[in-house]
Protein backbone atom coordinates (compact mmCIF):
# COMPACT_ATOMS: atom_id res chain seq x y z
CA UNK A 1 0.00 0.00 0.00
CA UNK A 2 1.17 3.61 -0.91
CA UNK A 3 2.94 5.48 2.05
CA UNK A 4 1.07 8.74 3.07
CA UNK A 5 1.57 11.78 5.51
CA UNK A 6 -1.53 13.27 7.54
CA UNK A 7 -3.72 10.39 6.71
CA UNK A 8 -6.34 11.76 9.13
CA UNK A 9 -6.44 15.25 7.51
CA UNK A 10 -9.37 15.15 6.34
CA UNK A 11 -11.71 13.91 9.25
CA UNK A 12 -10.00 16.61 11.28
CA UNK A 13 -11.05 19.22 8.14
CA UNK A 14 -14.38 18.13 8.24
CA UNK A 15 -14.86 18.66 11.50
CA UNK A 16 -14.11 22.36 11.39
CA UNK A 17 -17.08 22.95 9.58
CA UNK A 18 -19.60 20.26 12.15
CA UNK A 19 -20.78 21.45 15.80
CA UNK A 20 -18.47 19.63 18.86
CA UNK A 21 -20.14 15.91 19.57
CA UNK A 22 -19.70 16.62 22.90
CA UNK A 23 -23.39 16.23 24.59
CA UNK A 24 -24.18 19.70 26.61
CA UNK A 25 -25.51 17.90 30.07
CA UNK A 26 -26.37 19.20 31.95
CA UNK A 27 -27.81 22.62 30.41
CA UNK A 28 -29.46 19.81 27.90
CA UNK A 29 -30.54 16.70 28.56
CA UNK A 30 -31.15 13.82 26.71
CA UNK A 31 -33.79 10.86 27.76
CA UNK A 32 -32.53 8.19 29.05
CA UNK A 33 -33.17 4.33 26.96
CA UNK A 34 -36.35 2.63 28.44
CA UNK A 35 -33.76 0.35 29.66
CA UNK A 36 -31.68 2.57 31.69
CA UNK A 37 -31.47 0.74 34.97
CA UNK A 38 -32.09 3.62 37.61
CA UNK A 39 -33.58 3.89 41.19
CA UNK A 40 -35.58 0.81 42.35
CA UNK A 41 -38.99 1.48 42.63
CA UNK A 42 -41.40 -0.32 44.71
CA UNK A 43 -44.22 -1.47 44.64
CA UNK A 44 -46.08 -2.49 48.19
CA UNK A 45 -49.96 -4.14 47.23
CA UNK A 46 -48.87 -6.87 45.68
CA UNK A 47 -45.65 -7.89 47.63
CA UNK A 48 -45.99 -11.33 49.61
CA UNK A 49 -42.63 -10.80 51.21
CA UNK A 50 -41.09 -13.56 49.87
CA UNK A 51 -37.65 -11.99 50.64
CA UNK A 52 -36.09 -13.36 47.14
CA UNK A 53 -34.85 -9.61 46.38
CA UNK A 54 -33.13 -9.59 49.57
CA UNK A 55 -31.74 -12.73 49.59
CA UNK A 56 -30.05 -12.60 45.92
CA UNK A 57 -28.79 -9.06 46.41
CA UNK A 58 -25.21 -8.93 45.94
CA UNK A 59 -24.47 -5.77 47.95
CA UNK A 60 -27.00 -5.81 50.55
CA UNK A 61 -29.34 -2.81 49.36
CA UNK A 62 -32.43 -3.68 50.53
CA UNK A 63 -34.33 -4.20 53.99
CA UNK A 64 -37.90 -5.88 53.64
CA UNK A 65 -39.56 -5.11 57.04
CA UNK A 66 -42.65 -6.60 58.44
CA UNK A 67 -45.34 -4.48 59.73
CA UNK A 68 -48.18 -6.99 59.40
CA UNK A 69 -47.55 -10.13 58.37
CA UNK A 70 -50.74 -11.65 58.58
CA UNK A 71 -52.55 -8.73 56.34
CA UNK A 72 -48.99 -8.89 54.31
CA UNK A 73 -47.73 -5.20 54.84
CA UNK A 74 -44.27 -4.59 54.30
CA UNK A 75 -42.10 -1.81 54.10
CA UNK A 76 -39.27 -1.68 51.87
CA UNK A 77 -35.89 0.12 53.11
CA UNK A 78 -33.54 0.78 49.85
CA UNK A 79 -30.11 1.89 50.41
CA UNK A 80 -29.17 3.63 47.36
CA UNK A 81 -25.52 4.31 48.27
CA UNK A 82 -25.21 0.85 48.29
CA UNK A 83 -27.12 -0.39 45.12
CA UNK A 84 -24.99 -1.83 42.09
CA UNK A 85 -28.24 -1.38 40.00
CA UNK A 86 -27.68 -4.92 38.85
CA UNK A 87 -31.69 -5.72 38.46
CA UNK A 88 -31.39 -8.84 39.99
CA UNK A 89 -34.16 -7.95 42.41
CA UNK A 90 -36.44 -6.97 39.35
CA UNK A 91 -35.66 -10.25 38.10
CA UNK A 92 -36.59 -12.11 41.11
CA UNK A 93 -39.53 -10.90 41.77
CA UNK A 94 -42.47 -12.93 40.61
CA UNK A 95 -45.34 -10.55 41.60
CA UNK A 96 -43.76 -7.82 39.70
CA UNK A 97 -43.40 -5.42 42.65
CA UNK A 98 -39.95 -4.17 41.70
CA UNK A 99 -39.07 -2.09 38.58
CA UNK A 100 -35.84 0.18 37.90
CA UNK A 101 -36.66 3.98 36.82
CA UNK A 102 -35.26 5.27 33.48
CA UNK A 103 -36.33 8.73 34.78
CA UNK A 104 -34.47 8.59 38.44
CA UNK A 105 -31.11 8.42 37.59
CA UNK A 106 -29.12 11.46 38.78
CA UNK A 107 -28.88 10.67 42.34
CA UNK A 108 -26.15 12.49 43.43
CA UNK A 109 -26.56 14.29 47.19
CA UNK A 110 -25.17 16.44 49.50
CA UNK A 111 -26.39 14.60 52.34
CA UNK A 112 -26.02 10.80 53.69
CA UNK A 113 -30.00 10.71 54.91
CA UNK A 114 -31.56 10.99 51.04
CA UNK A 115 -29.63 7.87 50.28
CA UNK A 116 -31.62 5.43 52.48
CA UNK A 117 -35.25 5.22 50.88
CA UNK A 118 -38.51 3.96 52.59
CA UNK A 119 -40.97 2.65 50.14
CA UNK A 120 -44.44 1.34 51.76
CA UNK A 121 -47.58 1.71 52.37
CA UNK A 122 -48.57 5.28 53.71
CA UNK A 123 -50.06 4.27 57.38
CA UNK A 124 -47.36 1.43 57.58
CA UNK A 125 -44.53 4.06 56.97
CA UNK A 126 -46.14 6.36 59.21
CA UNK A 127 -46.08 3.72 62.12
CA UNK A 128 -42.55 2.82 61.43
CA UNK A 129 -40.89 5.67 61.44
CA UNK A 130 -42.80 7.59 63.49
CA UNK A 131 -43.82 10.72 62.28
CA UNK A 132 -45.81 12.11 59.44
CA UNK A 133 -44.13 11.89 55.88
CA UNK A 134 -43.71 15.17 54.31
CA UNK B 1 38.49 3.36 28.02
CA UNK B 2 40.30 0.14 29.29
CA UNK B 3 39.59 -0.20 33.42
CA UNK B 4 35.96 1.65 32.82
CA UNK B 5 32.80 -0.34 34.41
CA UNK B 6 29.99 0.14 32.71
CA UNK B 7 27.21 0.00 35.71
CA UNK B 8 23.83 -1.13 34.93
CA UNK B 9 21.27 1.90 34.58
CA UNK B 10 17.59 1.01 35.52
CA UNK B 11 14.36 2.94 34.71
CA UNK B 12 12.10 2.30 37.22
CA UNK B 13 7.97 3.18 35.53
CA UNK B 14 5.05 2.55 37.50
CA UNK B 15 2.95 1.49 40.06
CA UNK B 16 1.39 4.59 39.27
CA UNK B 17 0.47 5.77 35.85
CA UNK B 18 2.80 3.00 33.36
CA UNK B 19 1.69 4.87 30.39
CA UNK B 20 -1.31 3.40 31.19
CA UNK B 21 -4.37 4.44 33.50
CA UNK B 22 -3.70 1.38 35.95
CA UNK B 23 -1.27 0.36 38.37
CA UNK B 24 1.92 -2.01 37.00
CA UNK B 25 4.98 -1.75 37.77
CA UNK B 26 8.42 -1.59 35.54
CA UNK B 27 11.82 -2.00 35.16
CA UNK B 28 14.08 -1.65 32.34
CA UNK B 29 17.47 -1.95 32.10
CA UNK B 30 18.79 0.15 29.79
CA UNK B 31 22.38 1.01 27.77
CA UNK B 32 22.23 4.47 26.90
CA UNK B 33 18.73 4.32 25.24
CA UNK B 34 18.23 0.83 24.26
CA UNK B 35 16.48 -1.61 26.89
CA UNK B 36 18.54 -4.83 27.77
CA UNK B 37 16.35 -5.84 30.78
CA UNK B 38 13.01 -5.76 31.67
CA UNK B 39 11.11 -6.63 35.02
CA UNK B 40 7.29 -6.50 35.86
CA UNK B 41 5.61 -6.61 39.19
CA UNK B 42 1.87 -6.82 39.43
CA UNK B 43 -0.88 -7.40 41.64
CA UNK B 44 -1.49 -3.15 42.94
CA UNK B 45 -5.23 -3.50 42.13
CA UNK B 46 -5.82 -7.05 44.09
CA UNK B 47 -8.70 -6.98 45.51
CA UNK B 48 -9.59 -9.77 47.08
CA UNK B 49 -12.49 -11.05 44.60
CA UNK B 50 -11.78 -14.66 44.62
CA UNK B 51 -11.46 -15.39 48.48
CA UNK B 52 -14.83 -12.93 48.30
CA UNK B 53 -16.51 -15.17 46.03
CA UNK B 54 -16.62 -17.71 48.94
CA UNK B 55 -19.23 -15.49 50.95
CA UNK B 56 -21.43 -14.98 48.46
CA UNK B 57 -24.52 -17.07 46.97
CA UNK B 58 -23.54 -18.22 43.38
CA UNK B 59 -26.43 -15.40 41.99
CA UNK B 60 -24.27 -12.69 44.25
CA UNK B 61 -21.47 -13.93 42.29
CA UNK B 62 -22.39 -13.34 39.17
CA UNK B 63 -22.38 -9.58 40.00
CA UNK B 64 -18.82 -9.93 42.15
CA UNK B 65 -17.17 -11.51 39.13
CA UNK B 66 -19.18 -9.04 36.42
CA UNK B 67 -17.26 -6.06 38.42
CA UNK B 68 -13.41 -7.75 38.07
CA UNK B 69 -13.29 -5.71 34.54
CA UNK B 70 -14.93 -2.93 33.30
CA UNK B 71 -14.31 -3.15 30.02
CA UNK B 72 -15.10 -6.91 29.69
CA UNK B 73 -17.52 -7.57 31.87
CA UNK B 74 -19.79 -9.59 30.13
CA UNK B 75 -17.27 -12.20 29.79
CA UNK B 76 -16.75 -13.22 33.01
CA UNK B 77 -20.40 -12.74 33.82
CA UNK B 78 -20.53 -15.53 31.01
CA UNK B 79 -17.47 -17.78 32.04
CA UNK B 80 -19.01 -17.94 35.20
CA UNK B 81 -22.69 -18.59 34.21
CA UNK B 82 -21.46 -21.18 31.71
CA UNK B 83 -19.52 -22.85 34.60
CA UNK B 84 -22.59 -23.25 37.11
CA UNK B 85 -24.76 -23.93 34.69
CA UNK B 86 -22.45 -26.99 33.68
CA UNK B 87 -22.15 -27.81 37.32
CA UNK B 88 -26.06 -27.67 37.65
CA UNK B 89 -26.42 -29.30 34.41
CA UNK B 90 -28.65 -27.01 33.42
CA UNK B 91 -29.35 -26.23 29.25
CA UNK B 92 -29.96 -22.59 28.65
CA UNK B 93 -32.14 -21.81 25.82
CA UNK B 94 -30.79 -21.58 22.47
CA UNK B 95 -32.20 -17.92 22.73
CA UNK B 96 -30.39 -16.63 25.60
CA UNK B 97 -27.18 -17.89 24.24
CA UNK B 98 -27.38 -15.86 21.26
CA UNK B 99 -28.01 -13.11 23.12
CA UNK B 100 -25.16 -13.64 25.27
CA UNK B 101 -23.29 -14.02 21.60
CA UNK B 102 -24.33 -10.93 20.43
CA UNK B 103 -23.43 -9.32 23.78
CA UNK B 104 -19.99 -10.63 23.67
CA UNK B 105 -19.47 -9.55 20.79
CA UNK B 106 -20.56 -5.98 21.09
CA UNK B 107 -18.25 -5.31 23.66
CA UNK B 108 -15.09 -7.32 21.75
CA UNK B 109 -15.80 -3.99 19.67
CA UNK B 110 -16.38 -1.61 21.88
CA UNK B 111 -12.44 -3.20 23.76
CA UNK B 112 -11.03 -3.25 20.48
CA UNK B 113 -12.08 0.20 19.59
CA UNK B 114 -11.06 1.27 23.16
CA UNK B 115 -7.56 -0.52 22.54
CA UNK B 116 -7.13 1.54 19.17
CA UNK B 117 -7.41 4.43 20.74
CA UNK B 118 -5.52 3.96 23.75
CA UNK B 119 -2.82 2.63 21.38
CA UNK B 120 -2.66 5.43 18.89
CA UNK B 121 -2.72 7.92 21.88
CA UNK B 122 0.78 5.81 23.44
CA UNK B 123 1.84 5.92 19.74
CA UNK B 124 1.21 10.30 20.01
CA UNK B 125 -1.69 9.65 17.24
CA UNK B 126 -4.49 11.53 19.39
CA UNK B 127 -6.06 12.26 15.69
CA UNK B 128 -6.94 8.82 15.63
CA UNK B 129 -7.42 8.22 19.45
CA UNK B 130 -10.29 11.22 19.30
CA UNK B 131 -11.97 9.46 16.41
CA UNK B 132 -11.71 6.07 17.28
CA UNK B 133 -13.55 6.91 20.91
CA UNK B 134 -15.75 9.18 19.34
CA UNK B 135 -17.17 5.87 16.94
CA UNK B 136 -16.99 3.92 20.14
CA UNK B 137 -19.55 6.36 21.36
CA UNK B 138 -22.04 4.33 18.89
CA UNK B 139 -21.31 0.71 20.22
CA UNK B 140 -21.66 2.11 24.01
CA UNK B 141 -24.77 3.77 23.43
CA UNK B 142 -26.02 0.53 21.30
CA UNK B 143 -25.18 -1.39 24.66
CA UNK B 144 -27.12 1.19 26.81
CA UNK B 145 -30.30 0.89 25.16
CA UNK B 146 -29.84 -2.88 24.98
CA UNK B 147 -28.83 -3.50 28.35
CA UNK B 148 -29.62 -1.07 30.17
CA UNK B 149 -25.82 0.41 31.17
CA UNK B 150 -22.68 1.63 28.94
CA UNK B 151 -20.38 -0.71 31.30
CA UNK B 152 -21.65 -3.82 33.76
CA UNK B 153 -24.06 -4.45 31.35
CA UNK B 154 -25.79 -7.46 33.72
CA UNK B 155 -27.55 -9.20 30.40
CA UNK B 156 -26.63 -12.87 32.29
CA UNK B 157 -28.72 -14.45 35.24
CA UNK B 158 -27.71 -18.23 35.84
CA UNK B 159 -29.75 -20.13 33.36
CA UNK B 160 -30.26 -17.50 30.45
CA UNK B 161 -30.16 -13.64 29.76
CA UNK B 162 -32.52 -10.95 31.07
CA UNK B 163 -32.91 -9.13 28.11
CA UNK B 164 -34.52 -9.73 24.56
CA UNK B 165 -33.80 -8.07 21.33
CA UNK B 166 -36.68 -6.86 19.67
CA UNK B 167 -36.77 -5.74 15.82
CA UNK B 168 -36.46 -2.44 17.10
CA UNK B 169 -33.55 -2.83 19.00
CA UNK B 170 -32.18 -4.86 16.22
CA UNK B 171 -32.49 -2.41 13.70
CA UNK B 172 -30.83 0.20 15.84
CA UNK B 173 -27.94 -2.35 16.19
CA UNK B 174 -27.86 -2.81 12.27
CA UNK B 175 -27.37 0.56 11.52
CA UNK B 176 -24.61 1.20 14.24
CA UNK B 177 -22.94 -1.62 12.38
CA UNK B 178 -23.07 0.08 8.96
CA UNK B 179 -21.66 3.33 10.37
CA UNK B 180 -18.59 0.89 12.47
CA UNK B 181 -17.91 -1.19 9.24
CA UNK B 182 -17.16 2.07 7.33
CA UNK B 183 -15.39 3.76 10.41
CA UNK B 184 -13.31 0.80 10.86
CA UNK B 185 -12.51 0.43 6.89
CA UNK B 186 -11.25 4.09 7.20
CA UNK B 187 -9.11 3.23 10.16
CA UNK B 188 -7.48 -0.16 8.59
CA UNK B 189 -6.43 1.85 5.74
CA UNK B 190 -4.90 4.80 8.33
CA UNK B 191 -2.82 2.11 10.84
CA UNK B 192 -1.65 0.09 7.43
CA UNK B 193 -0.47 3.60 5.58
CA UNK B 194 0.36 6.52 7.87
CA UNK B 195 4.30 6.94 7.34
CA UNK B 196 4.92 8.71 10.44
CA UNK B 197 2.24 6.50 12.68
CA UNK B 198 4.39 3.18 10.83
CA UNK B 199 7.73 4.46 12.29
CA UNK B 200 5.86 3.77 15.46
CA UNK B 201 4.49 0.12 15.17
CA UNK B 202 6.53 -1.38 11.71
CA UNK B 203 8.84 -4.31 13.19
CA UNK B 204 8.23 -3.18 16.84
CA UNK B 205 7.84 -5.76 19.45
CA UNK B 206 8.20 -8.62 16.74
CA UNK B 207 7.51 -12.13 17.76
CA UNK B 208 8.13 -15.55 15.70
CA UNK B 209 5.07 -18.19 16.12
CA UNK B 210 7.64 -20.36 17.80
CA UNK B 211 8.46 -17.17 20.30
CA UNK B 212 4.29 -16.47 20.94
CA UNK B 213 4.39 -20.33 20.93
CA UNK B 214 6.71 -20.61 23.99
CA UNK B 215 5.89 -17.57 25.40
CA UNK B 216 1.87 -18.49 26.00
CA UNK B 217 0.65 -15.63 24.40
CA UNK B 218 -3.49 -15.46 23.67
CA UNK B 219 -5.61 -14.10 22.27
CA UNK B 220 -5.46 -10.93 19.34
CA UNK B 221 -1.42 -10.51 20.37
CA UNK B 222 -1.01 -14.37 19.81
CA UNK B 223 -3.58 -14.58 16.42
CA UNK B 224 -1.20 -11.65 15.26
CA UNK B 225 2.16 -13.74 15.35
CA UNK B 226 0.42 -16.76 13.23
CA UNK B 227 -0.71 -18.99 16.29
CA UNK B 228 -4.23 -20.24 15.33
CA UNK B 229 -5.26 -19.61 18.46
CA UNK B 230 -8.70 -19.07 19.56
CA UNK B 231 -11.29 -20.83 21.92
CA UNK B 232 -14.59 -19.57 19.73
CA UNK B 233 -12.89 -21.52 17.68
CA UNK B 234 -11.36 -24.20 18.77
CA UNK B 235 -14.33 -25.23 21.43
CA UNK B 236 -17.16 -23.78 20.24
CA UNK B 237 -19.58 -22.32 23.28
CA UNK B 238 -22.82 -21.04 23.53
CA UNK B 239 -23.93 -20.64 19.97
CA UNK B 240 -20.24 -20.38 18.54
CA UNK B 241 -20.79 -23.47 16.16
CA UNK B 242 -23.82 -22.01 15.16
CA UNK B 243 -22.82 -18.61 14.09
CA UNK B 244 -19.03 -19.64 13.62
CA UNK B 245 -16.51 -17.08 13.15
CA UNK B 246 -13.53 -16.73 11.09
CA UNK B 247 -10.05 -16.62 12.47
CA UNK B 248 -8.04 -13.56 11.78
CA UNK B 249 -4.14 -14.62 11.67
CA UNK B 250 -1.46 -12.40 10.40
CA UNK B 251 2.20 -13.40 9.54
CA UNK B 252 3.79 -10.52 11.11
CA UNK B 253 3.91 -10.33 14.38
CA UNK B 254 5.12 -7.09 15.37
CA UNK B 255 2.80 -4.02 16.30
CA UNK B 256 1.35 -2.78 13.27
CA UNK B 257 -0.04 -7.12 12.69
CA UNK B 258 -1.50 -6.40 16.19
CA UNK B 259 -3.34 -3.41 14.97
CA UNK B 260 -4.50 -5.23 11.59
CA UNK B 261 -5.60 -8.13 13.15
CA UNK B 262 -7.45 -6.00 16.29
CA UNK B 263 -9.40 -3.86 13.53
CA UNK B 264 -9.34 -7.12 11.17
CA UNK B 265 -11.60 -8.84 14.09
CA UNK B 266 -13.96 -6.11 13.80
CA UNK B 267 -15.49 -7.17 10.45
CA UNK B 268 -16.24 -10.38 12.12
CA UNK B 269 -17.82 -9.29 14.60
CA UNK B 270 -20.03 -6.89 12.42
CA UNK B 271 -20.55 -9.78 9.83
CA UNK B 272 -21.34 -12.66 12.98
CA UNK B 273 -23.79 -10.10 14.76
CA UNK B 274 -25.89 -9.35 11.52
CA UNK B 275 -25.73 -12.99 10.70
CA UNK B 276 -27.36 -13.63 14.76
CA UNK B 277 -30.12 -10.68 14.48
CA UNK B 278 -31.23 -12.03 11.16
CA UNK B 279 -31.47 -15.59 12.40
CA UNK B 280 -31.95 -15.12 16.13
CA UNK B 281 -33.60 -18.54 17.07
CA UNK B 282 -37.53 -18.26 19.07
CA UNK B 283 -38.09 -19.34 22.40
CA UNK B 284 -37.18 -18.70 26.44
CA UNK B 285 -34.67 -16.29 27.70
CA UNK B 286 -34.57 -18.31 31.04
CA UNK B 287 -34.44 -21.52 32.53
CA UNK B 288 -34.77 -22.96 36.35
CA UNK B 289 -31.79 -22.65 37.71
CA UNK B 290 -31.56 -24.43 41.57
CA UNK B 291 -30.57 -22.42 44.51
CA UNK B 292 -27.90 -25.35 45.32
CA UNK B 293 -25.53 -26.49 43.23
CA UNK B 294 -24.68 -30.23 43.11
CA UNK B 295 -21.23 -30.90 44.39
CA UNK B 296 -18.44 -30.78 41.90
CA UNK B 297 -16.08 -28.77 40.08
CA UNK B 298 -15.40 -27.42 36.66
CA UNK B 299 -13.92 -25.72 34.34
CA UNK B 300 -15.05 -22.74 31.99
CA UNK B 301 -13.07 -21.18 29.01
CA UNK B 302 -14.09 -18.37 27.19
CA UNK B 303 -12.94 -15.86 24.15
CA UNK B 304 -12.74 -12.43 25.87
CA UNK B 305 -11.63 -9.57 23.72
CA UNK B 306 -7.84 -10.12 25.12
CA UNK B 307 -7.87 -13.85 24.41
CA UNK B 308 -8.64 -16.88 26.78
CA UNK B 309 -10.53 -16.87 29.88
CA UNK B 310 -10.44 -19.11 32.39
CA UNK B 311 -12.97 -20.03 35.12
CA UNK B 312 -12.25 -23.00 37.54
CA UNK B 313 -15.37 -23.42 39.72
CA UNK B 314 -15.77 -25.49 42.72
CA UNK B 315 -19.13 -26.15 44.32
CA UNK B 316 -19.52 -28.23 47.65
CA UNK B 317 -22.65 -28.66 47.23
CA UNK B 318 -24.30 -25.99 49.03
CA UNK B 319 -25.56 -21.90 48.30
CA UNK B 320 -21.75 -21.03 47.98
CA UNK B 321 -18.93 -21.47 45.42
CA UNK B 322 -16.21 -23.17 47.79
CA UNK B 323 -13.47 -22.08 45.11
CA UNK B 324 -13.70 -19.44 41.99
CA UNK B 325 -10.06 -19.21 40.35
CA UNK B 326 -9.81 -16.88 37.61
CA UNK B 327 -7.20 -16.39 35.08
CA UNK B 328 -7.16 -13.94 32.69
CA UNK B 329 -5.33 -13.69 29.58
CA UNK B 330 -3.41 -10.60 30.29
CA UNK B 331 -1.28 -12.52 32.92
CA UNK B 332 -0.23 -14.55 30.18
CA UNK B 333 0.37 -11.76 27.62
CA UNK B 334 2.66 -9.76 30.23
CA UNK B 335 5.42 -12.09 28.99
CA UNK B 336 5.45 -10.34 25.50
CA UNK B 337 6.39 -6.92 27.35
CA UNK B 338 9.75 -8.89 29.08
CA UNK B 339 10.17 -10.98 26.06
CA UNK B 340 10.52 -8.82 23.42
CA UNK B 341 11.55 -5.71 25.37
CA UNK B 342 15.51 -6.39 24.80
CA UNK B 343 16.87 -4.12 21.79
CA UNK B 344 14.62 -1.88 21.66
CA UNK B 345 14.34 2.24 22.37
CA UNK B 346 13.14 3.21 25.85
CA UNK B 347 10.77 4.75 23.71
CA UNK B 348 8.97 1.74 22.48
CA UNK B 349 7.99 0.39 25.71
CA UNK B 350 4.82 2.10 26.29
CA UNK B 351 3.56 1.17 22.56
CA UNK B 352 4.75 -2.87 23.86
CA UNK B 353 3.09 -2.36 26.75
CA UNK B 354 -0.06 -1.29 25.37
CA UNK B 355 0.05 -2.87 22.18
CA UNK B 356 -0.75 -6.12 24.10
CA UNK B 357 -3.88 -4.94 25.46
CA UNK B 358 -3.02 -4.74 29.33
CA UNK B 359 -6.06 -5.38 31.71
CA UNK B 360 -4.34 -5.27 34.94
CA UNK B 361 -7.46 -5.06 37.18
CA UNK B 362 -8.64 -8.46 35.36
CA UNK B 363 -5.51 -9.81 35.87
CA UNK B 364 -4.81 -8.81 40.05
CA UNK B 365 -8.38 -9.33 40.89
Amino acid sequence: MKLRFASMFGDMFRSLFKKPVTEMYPFKKTSAPPRLRGELMYNPEKCTGCQLCVKDCPSNAIELITVDKANKHFVMRYHLDRCTFCAQCVENCRFECLGMSNEQWELAALNKESFTVHYGREEDLQKLLGKPLP
Amino acid sequence: MENEKREKFIVPIGPQHPALKEPGHFEFTVDGETVTGATVRLGYVHRGIEKATEDRNWTQNLYLLERICGICSHSHAMAYSLGVEKLAGVAVPPRAQAIRQVTAELERIHSHLLWLGVAAHEAGFDTLFMFSWRDRETIMDILEELTGNRVNYSVNVLGGVKIDIDTERADSIRKGMDFLEERTTHYLKVVTSDETFLRRTRGVGFTTTEQAETLGLVGPTARAANVARDVRVDVPYITYADFPITITLDTRGDLEARFVVRIKELFECYRVIRLILDKLPAGELTTRMPRKIKEGETVSRIEAPRGELFYFIKSGGGEKPERVKVRTPSINNFALVTGTAVGHQLADMPMILAGMDPCFSCNDR
